[in-house]
């Protein structure tokens, strides 16, 4: 997860040049991340350009050998948990997606009726059980179990204690337990 | 669930491979051997699954030309100068700042008679005075007993 740094050129040149190259290897891995957060496209590329903005300022203070995702996962969450103080969420409405990659591609992820079932009766219960979260649940579930991240990186990038980690995840995993199985029965009936 | 069996939270921690080594051998150990467990650990596993599949499912790609855009904001755009300074002046600020809300708070306070109500005796003099003009050829009696000592003047106690 390091990314490369390039010493010998003149300050700017590098500062650029180090910018392009983890927005070119992280920069869909950050986005994602801060879709999941947000809910919503617009948002999403407002705290993606944000957060790249941060590192740009501050590159020198990243250490090469270090990870670069939980660095910039922590930028995007202290900017995200900062908009929310702010504002309780820049945009309410959900924008329309107009670069939903299986759009861009021309074909969808599933190829036959059965697969599109399939697709429906999972997907839809877990993004509405998703959905439900807190914000807080919400982070620490898409930290835990779709970054899988360890305990003591999401206490990091979410600037607590592993213990606090541990009991939300615990409560987070709980919720989302009821969240998934309500919304699996209303699917199916 | 008894002290054999794992909690839900020992199964997500060891689903998450978050459990003590020793505990880890142990609720390895347990699984193997309970049906009951194994299953709520299927279950929690399970999630675990559903959500990276939905995770990929619903990946996006970066929208076309943000990367450049990224690049080309972040180097374009100047920081202002409050932002410059900002960083540098709030935990310069926080401190004096605190120490002039805290005097204001204290001051405030003090002004508005929240403090320890005084003893004014001038108003209890004033007022016995007043009580006793206004009881003419009052001043030669006895003051009462209770004021000046422990003993009973003859005839003020109301006995016989």
């Amino acid at each position: 997860m390091a990314a490369s740094r390039r010493s010998d050129e003149a300050p700017s040149d590098a500062q650029t040049a180090f910018l392009e190259s983890v927005v070119e290897q992280y920069g869909k891995a950050t986005y994602n991340f801060a879709l999941r957060l947000t809910g919503n496209e617009a948002d999403a590329r407002d705290l993606t350009q944000d957060a790249y903005i941060r590192v740009y300022r501050a590159w020198r203070s990243f250490k090469p050998g270090t990870s670069f995702l939980s660095w910039i996962y922590r930028i995007v969450t202290n900017l995200h948990r900062d908009e929310l103080r702010r504002h309780k969420g820049r945009y309410l409405v959900e924008l329309p997606e107009e670069n939903d990659s299986r759009a861009l591609s021309g074909a969808t992820l599933s190829e036959t009726p059965i697969d599109d079932y399939v697709e429906r009766q999972f997907s839809e219960p877990i993004s509405r059980a998703l959905d439900g979260l807190s914000t807080e649940q919400r982070r620490i579930v898409v930290l835990a179990d779709i970054e899988e991240c360890s305990y003591q990186e999401i206490a990091k990038i979410v600037g607590c204690s592993v213990g606090t980690v541990r009991s939300r995840l615990h409560r987070a995993r709980t919720q989302l337990r009821k969240l998934i199985d309500r919304h699996m029965k209303t699917s199916t009936s | 669930m008894n002290d054999t069996h794992p909690t839900f939270e020992e199964l997500i921690d060891y689903a998450h491979g978050e459990l003590a080594p020793a505990r880890d051998a142990a609720l390895h150990e347990h699984l193997d051997a309970c049906r009951d467990c194994f299953e709520a650990y299927q279950a929690e596993v399970q999630i675990g699954d559903l959500l990276r599949v939905h995770a990929r499912e619903t990946e996006r790609e970066l929208p076309l030309g943000f990367a450049q855009a990224i690049v080309r904001n972040a180097t374009e755009r100047r920081e202002s100068f409050w932002e410059r300074w900002s960083s540098v002046l709030r935990p310069l600020a926080a401190v004096p700042i605190a120490a002039a809300v805290l005097l204001v708070a204290y001051f405030g306070f003090a002004r508005q008679g929240g403090g320890p109500k005084r003893f004014d005796p001038s108003y209890y003099l004033e007022d016995h005075a007043a009580l006793a003009a206004s009881v003419p050829f009052e001043d030669a009696a006895a003051l009462p007993a209770m004021l000046t000592s422990d003993e009973t003047p003859e005839g003020t106690d109301g006995t016989p």
